[in-house]
């Protein structure tokens, strides 16, 4: 008898457990099998200190997990929080598809690093999590054989130009310079620290117009033509960064991806890391990032903003970058860990990120970051000029941005 | 004669239940949308007529990717087919090893395709085993790789396509060798017909239905180009199909889902136009030669 | 019936033969290569024959992914859908060819139509669908839309109408059933076009990635195609593993193949003896 009662009770009160729980989808691109476990343990910690919240986890692949999230969020039926690439969130955020957080992020703007990145019209759409920039990696060995100095790293833009053809004339397989093919994606984005750092705009400061053709942007696309054809090795990310850990480039533009393969892959390279260079002194990188999101649809605002402050606070992205090797947390407190500053690779990430820039939050950004693109790639692989290349793209911006 | 309609009906049943319950209203609703302004993310849409059409035949991203998939659909077919019996033709004889053979020609066609294309970025790359294969036998390769070149890239994924599809069709082609009746040729061989007699006038026109299903399956996939795209140059280097373009604008850049829905039928109505013109081409001959 | 041949028109073939094999197997030895390569290896040339082995890549993926339930996931739904595409087409098929009511034609129309869609248009509704149906992220998604194929009624089709219907009719006037004629007489001399059905089928659902991934979302539904997506990371492509996780996914429809690569061979001569 007394079994039962305790039975019917354990029932009773697990029920009412059960009827107290919020479920909180979330979908995150974090699946391979270095970062996979720290994703899952984080969660659980999570629902440990917060027991009347669980957390689904939904896998997506970096292939085609833009459109899985875009077919859920157009039939509404996204998840509660989803993770978001930093250039999606202004076309989200202009459909009204995801929640203005504003108000409730205050108190840590200042602990955080990329905030701009998610705010659109005036708004903060995400969370910032993990950043991303780039660095200038060197090859020491190749630099020595070109007759520099090992403590040498091309500062500005003329010593890298000089730095590249040196070491192209090393010989028939040494390039100075890894010039990325045309790689949606992934082109642009070693384009723009040579836009930025020679200081051109996208728009006009009322953000009007579009001045992509600027002589400033003419001159960055000419430099960075003149690498590419003077010294350039043309391939994607991929076999660049293969061609330079076989020691045959010079100088790539590359993410903290790389540290961790040189590190997995047992790789002996004696390389540099250092800022990108400008026209005279070191430039801006280009800054992403992957931010947290909640969907405006969500039944479960709170929950889910208690779960993205988790997930992003500095420990446990201080705990992430470790297992994933990540390079650039957005907390400033996890980044002056003395994992990242006693370590001069990672200490040239965190460094580079200060000086990073990101493009513009519009919800025409793809289609700016095509014709961007197409234009780059027009001047390096096409019959066009840098000039004419970037007067088309601008002329083709201003009519898409012009339409709604 | 009734109860052999019943019975037409039931036999097709399975995929009636199948097409009305999972297929027709997806395809009534692309064809919808492709007459609104439907965007995947806003909130509403509104009707435009025909707006989307007259705009797919000015836009030049899509005028040359129909360029596109029409060089890769004439490039591709009559290799893809002539290879396929040619094969076929070979290993359909009894001989020593020939599930050897078999296995082998056959064995790119069970491999995923999205695998295959990887494989063969390696292959086509700078430094890769075909431009070895080039220098040896004294073509200069292009210098950054095959797939990244314009003058090269469509050509390769073409020759990549050739070379995956040939197993598959070759099965086809042996699979209709054997519903051949052996008596045909038998009376052929008694009327002193010469091999290659008995080949034109008993198994091509034997093979026609089975050529038929290949030639229209073979155009109706090649059309809808796009994997190869999408895993080995992301539409770049004049690669772009059709379905890349549809993807590219419905899917991921600019989400306009009206608009590349309508470039999705405006592409179905010519792989339909081309379909019909083969089935004309191919018309069941009910009488046969032997 | 084989003629006898002569020593070079032997040697003829034979190099004819052998030389298709290495172009069609040459991609596929590389990756089988590369699986038993250790990450960081090169990839040139020289690494085919020289380099590395190891097994190390192999027994990662089956460690540090449920591979297991992947393996079975994909077997499952391959071996249902198979099933019912053996069944369902050669019955659409069948009727297609050989009842040419109007009806039939409309369905046939229907058949090749809705091959001319790209499935990315038809992935949103279709998505949509399986939600209001309470059958998304569940087996019914991946096995119930897929088990009667186009392309699988339409070689049927093919088939039939190349097949002599003297058969049928012979068996008509001794007074058999319908359904009757068509299991037992017509099914056995369609068997090598159910044959290539049947490995066709099954490949393209063993390797089938887009549809499976965007409709299902829990880990234990995942298919290999999907969890060998999901195991490579965010920047570079890890061609070892990979490659490794490829090798492991065409073993099995190779098998396939070469099991029912016989009824291929066989084919009609069986059932026409009979005639």
């Amino acid at each position: 008898m007394q079994k039962l009662l305790i039975l019917i009770v354990t029932a009773v009160l697990t029920q009412s457990v059960a009827r107290a729980t919020t479920t909180l989808e979330w979908w995150q691109f974090w699946t391979d099998p270095d970062s996979r476990p720290t994703i899952q343990a984080i969660v659980d910690d999570f629902e440990k200190a917060n027991p009347d919240i669980k957390v689904n986890i939904t896998d997506l692949t970096w292939a085609n997990g833009q459109e899985k999230i875009v077919i859920a969020f157009a039939s509404g039926t996204g998840p509660d929080v989803v993770e978001l690439g930093s250039d999606w969130i202004a076309q989200f955020a202009a459909n009204g598809q995801l929640a203005d957080i504003s108000q409730r992020v205050i108190a840590d703007s200042g602990n955080f690093q990329g905030w701009g990145l998610a705010t659109y019209d005036g708004k903060v759409f995400g969370r910032p999590w993990i950043l991303g920039t780039r660095v200038l990696f060197a090859n020491e060995d190749l630099m020595r054989k070109a007759g520099y100095d090992t403590s040498f790293l091309p500062y500005n833009w003329p010593q890298l130009e000089q730095a590249a053809i040196n070491i192209r004339h090393l010989g028939k397989d040494y390039y100075g310079w890894g010039s990325n093919t045309a790689e949606k994606h992934r082109l642009y984005k070693k384009f723009l620290p040579f836009f930025w750092s020679n200081g051109a705009q996208f728009f006009t400061d009322d953000n009007r117009y579009s001045i992509i053709s600027s002589m400033k942007a003419i001159d960055a696309l000419k430099f960075y033509k003149k690498l590419h054809d003077s010294a350039g090795f043309v391939g994607d990310q991929r076999s660049i960064e293969d061609a330079f850990l076989d020691g045959k480039i010079g100088f790539i533009i590359s993410g903290d991806w790389l540290l961790k393969r040189i590190e997995v892959e047992k790789r002996k390279i004696d390389f540099k890391s250092g800022p990108i260079p400008g026209p005279k002194y070191p430039g801006k990188s280009f800054l992403g990032g992957e931010f947290l999101s909640i969907n405006q649809a969500s039944k479960n605002h709170d929950a889910a903003l208690k779960f993205i402050a988790f997930v992003t606070s500095p420990e446990n992205q201080l705990r992430f970058c470790k297992a994933n090797r990540s390079a650039n947390p957005s907390s400033l407190l996890a980044q002056q860990d003395p994992y990242f500053t006693g370590n001069p690779h990672l200490q040239a990430f965190i460094k580079q990120i200060k000086s990073a820039e990101h493009p513009p939050v519009d919800p025409h950004w793809v289609v700016i970051e095509d014709e961007l693109e197409k234009a780059i790639e027009d001047a390096l692989f096409g019959s066009r000029l840098p000039a004419q290349a970037l007067r088309n793209a601008q002329t083709r911006i201003t009519q898409a941005r012009a339409k709604q | 004669m009734r109860a052999h309609r019943g019975i037409a009906l039931a036999l097709g049943l399975p995929w009636l239940l199948t097409f009305g319950l999972f297929w027709a209203f997806p395809m009534v609703y692309s064809l919808f949308m492709g007459f609104t302004d439907h965007q995947l993310l806003a909130k509403s849409f509104q009707w435009v007529g025909l707006d989307n059409y007259r705009a797919l035949f000015r836009d030049p991203d899509f005028v040359s990717s129909l360029k596109n998939t029409f060089v890769f659909v004439l490039g591709t077919i009559p290799f893809t087919t002539v290879l396929s019996l040619a094969m076929a033709l070979l290993v359909n004889r009894q001989f020593r090893g020939r599930g050897l053979f078999r296995a082998g020609y056959f064995l790119p066609s069970i491999t995923s395709l999205v695998v295959i294309s990887l494989i063969f970025t390696n292959l086509y790359s700078r430094g890769g085993y075909v431009a070895l294969l080039a220098h040896v036998i004294g073509l200069t390769p292009p210098e950054n790789g095959f797939l990244y070149d314009s003058g090269t890239a469509l050509y390769a994924i073409m020759a990549m396509d050739v070379w995956m599809a040939v197993g598959y069709y070759m099965l086809i082609f042996l699979a209709g060798l054997k519903a051949i009746p052996e008596e045909l040729y038998e009376a052929a061989e008694i009327n002193g017909a010469s091999p290659l007699r008995q080949f034109v006038s008993i198994t091509l026109p034997m093979l026609r239905p089975v050529t038929l299903f290949i030639v229209v399956i073979n155009s109706i996939k090649s059309f809808q180009i796009f994997t190869e795209m999408f895993v080995m140059t992301k539409g770049k280097f004049d690669t772009a199909t059709t379905v890349y373009f549809i993807y590219d604008t419905g899917l991921t850049t600019q989400f306009k889902f009206g608009y590349a829905s309508a470039a999705a039928y405006a592409l179905f109505a010519i792989i339909g136009l081309f379909s019909l013109a083969q089935f004309i081409l191919f018309r069941r001959r009910q009488e046969y030669s032997w | 019936m084989v003629r006898p041949v002569s020593l070079p028109a032997n040697a003829l073939r034979y190099s004819l033969l052998g030389g298709l094999l290495v172009v069609m197997v040459f991609p596929l030895v590389w990756m089988f290569r590369v699986a038993f390569l250790q990450p960081g290896d090169s990839l040139s040339f020289g690494s085919l024959f020289g380099g590395g082995f190891t097994f190390g890549n192999f027994a990662d993926l089956f460690v540090q992914t449920n591979m297991g339930r992947y393996l079975f996931n994909s077997a499952l739904v391959g071996i249902l859908v198979t099933l019912g595409n053996l069944v369902f087409c050669f019955m659409t098929g069948y009727t297609l060819a050989r009842y040419r009511t109007l009806t039939n034609k409309a369905l046939f129309v229907t058949v090749i139509l809705i091959l001319m869609i790209p499935a990315h248009v038809t992935i949103i509704p279709l998505y949509v669908l399986c939600v209001k149906a309470r059958l998304f992220d569940s087996y019914g998604a991946l096995i119930l839309p897929w088990l009667v194929n186009p392309i699988g009624i339409f070689l049927v089709k093919q088939y039939v109408e190349s097949v002599p219907p003297a058969m049928e009719e012979a068996a008509r006037v001794d007074g058999a059933g319908e359904f009757r004629i068509l299991f037992a007489v017509v099914m056995p001399v369609c068997r090598p076009a159910l044959a290539v059905l049947a490995i066709q089928i099954f490949f393209t659902n063993w390797n089938s990635f887009f549809f499976p991934y965007i409709l299902t979302s829990r880990e234990e539904l995942r298919t290999l195609p999907v969890g060998l997506a999901l195991f490579q990371g965010h920047q570079a492509v890890d061609w070892q593993h990979l490659m490794a996780g490829s090798a492991l996914a065409v073993l099995p429809v190779l098998a396939l193949f070469i099991l029912l690569q016989r009824r291929i061979v066989s084919g009609i001569t069986a059932g026409a003896i009979k005639q």
